[in-house]
């Protein structure tokens, strides 16, 4: 099989959470692209409805099944309803998330219901999720488990406490899944994005058109299409427990501003 | 999506490596047409074989051999690529010159060769690409580097630092040239039958105990993440690493 054909999906089953709009629509839109049958989750049926009607008329199944994946029983339910409509899970999209209330404000302000409810949607959410998928991945023979942390996943942020700590701790979740279950042929990897277009309104005021990020612009949502094509794919059958990083090369700085280009000559003698 | 490299002119450095000429075929098997380069003169023929499986697969392609080292001999080496292939678009580094042994008995000559052909070398083909590449203003660079450019290994002082020094080098160079349209990134590589310090007889038997997988990788498994770097899909990458590693790097 050449490199190309590995990337192909077809047959396979994706479960995508957070699919209703963003990048979470975007990542289901490229899955059923390249092959797969669909199952989007969500608060909003009627936003995981209309992915779900733009992946059918790309030829593939799919299902919308509103599902709060702060709740365990709903993370179970929407797994296995995947199961039994579908037939099998091989690809878990964890893409459900988001900045929560209070995740803007320095700790002593922080309430335990909204430090509760940040890490229950966020870190908790892809626990659930997991631990309903992997026994119907190991059953199958494999799978492929793609959690979507963050750039505060790997840096931290001022008054940002909340969601840093969940996002980290997603990353870690993912290579302790990658390192359990290698020998189960489930591969588990991480995608941080950078900053993208339907950030809240504070994050879009700070980002000015991108120009704090080296590339000069913010992602687009169609570019994180592929990376979870990829990882979903026979092409990243070694890949485990690593992330991918689409941020317009935001980490690879991070001492100082964005364009700071300094010019010292070579001593002489 | 789009990954296909079709219309894409690939330039691969150090198809003498398992890994190096995976990649080659692997682009090849993408759709572009590939330059195939040894990183020594004597390995011309190992250039002229991978040269002819990317001819194989019905791209166009050259073989070449250079010493690696020397600047000119790389400014030429595009000169060729751009004239027999029709441009550049692509650049993969997999110059590897493995060393393993303690640092008393590292002579400081071979530290001094292991900087050159793993550093040095990598820097130099990238400032040679770069030429045509910052004159289009469309690029893609992909650094191979293993698992010592991220964790640090006994008897692999000179080695470890010269892989790091690579993955630094692409993180600044992406900053440098990120909004002149040439993305730099690196595909890290877990351990490969017969690649690098997995060439160390003891260290595969304790590897296939220790590895998540139980087992050295391929080249050809560590090679298809590096399609998505080359092609125009992967366009908001840059700086980073992408490792396929089986793992490894998970464990504490």
């Amino acid at each position: 099989m050449s490199v190309l054909e590995k990337l192909g999906l077809d047959g396979k089953v994706a479960v995508v959470t957070g699919a209703g709009r963003g990048l979470g629509r975007a990542m289901a839109l490229a899955l059923a692209e390249a092959g797969a049958n669909v199952v989007c989750a969500a608060r909003s049926r009627e936003q995981i409805e209309a992915t779900a009607h733009q992946i059918r008329q790309l030829g593939r199944r799919s299902l919308a099944i509103p599902t709060d994946v702060t709740n365990p029983q709903q993370c179970t339910r929407l797994i296995d309803t995947t199961v039994e409509q579908m037939g099998r899970i091989d690809i878990l999209v964890n893409n459900a998330g988001g900045a929560t209330p209070g995740y803007d404000k320095p700790v002593e302000q922080i309430t335990d219901e909204e430090w509760r409810l940040g890490i229950d949607t966020n870190l908790s959410s892809v626990f659930y999720c997991c631990r309903a998928a992997i026994p119907h991945m190991v059953r199958q023979g494999g799978g492929k488990i793609i959690n979507v942390s963050s750039g505060y996943g790997l840096r931290g942020g001022r008054n940002n406490f909340i969601y840093c700590s969940a996002k980290a701790a997603v990353i870690n979740f993912t290579r302790s899944l990658a390192l359990t279950y290698a020998q189960h042929n489930i591969q588990a990897n991480c995608i941080v994005p950078g900053f993208f277009p339907h950030e809240n309104e504070a994050v879009i005021r700070y980002l000015r058109g991108g120009q704090f990020i080296p590339v000069g612009r913010v992602g687009k949502d169609e570019e994180l299409g592929p990376a979870c094509v990829l990882l979903a794919s026979a092409l990243a059958d070694h890949m485990n427990g690593a992330i991918i990083i689409l941020d317009g090369g935001g980490l690879a700085g991070g001492q100082a501003p964005t364009g700071l280009a300094p010019r010292i000559p070579l001593a002489e003698g | 999506m789009d990954v296909s490299l079709k219309g894409k002119v690939a330039l691969v450095m150090g198809v003498e490596n398992g890994v190096g000429r995976a990649l080659a075929v692997a682009m090849a098997e993408a759709g572009a047409d590939v330059a195939c380069c040894a990183t020594r003169p004597s390995l011309e023929v190992a250039a002229q074989s991978c040269a002819n499986e990317v001819w194989a697969l019905g791209r166009r392609s050259l073989g070449a051999a250079v010493t690696a080292t020397e600047a000119h001999e790389l400014e030429a080496l595009v000169d060729k690529v751009m004239a027999e292939l029709g441009g550049l678009h692509i650049l993969v580094n997999a110059h590897d010159l493995p060393l393993a042994l303690p640092l008393e008995e590292t002579e400081p000559h071979y530290l001094r060769r292991v900087l050159a052909d793993n550093v040095e070398a990598v820097y130099l083909a990238i400032r040679a690409a770069s030429r045509p590449m910052l004159a289009q203003g469309y690029g893609r660079i992909i650094n191979v580097v293993p698992l010592e450019a991220e964790r640090g290994l006994a008897n692999a002082s000179a080695y470890c630092a010269a892989k790091a020094a690579v993955l630094n080098l692409t993180r600044a160079l992406a900053l440098e040239w990120a909004r002149r349209g040439i993305t730099v990134n690196a595909l890290g590589c877990g351990w490969i039958e017969g690649e690098g310090l997995a060439q160390s007889p003891e260290a595969k038997a304790a590897l296939e105990r220790y590895l998540p997988y139980k087992r050295l990788a391929k080249p050809q498994e560590v090679v298809g993440p590096a399609v998505y770097l080359a092609s125009e899909a992967a366009g908001f990458i840059t700086g980073h690493v992408i490792w396929v590693d089986g793992g490894a790097l998970s464990h504490i």
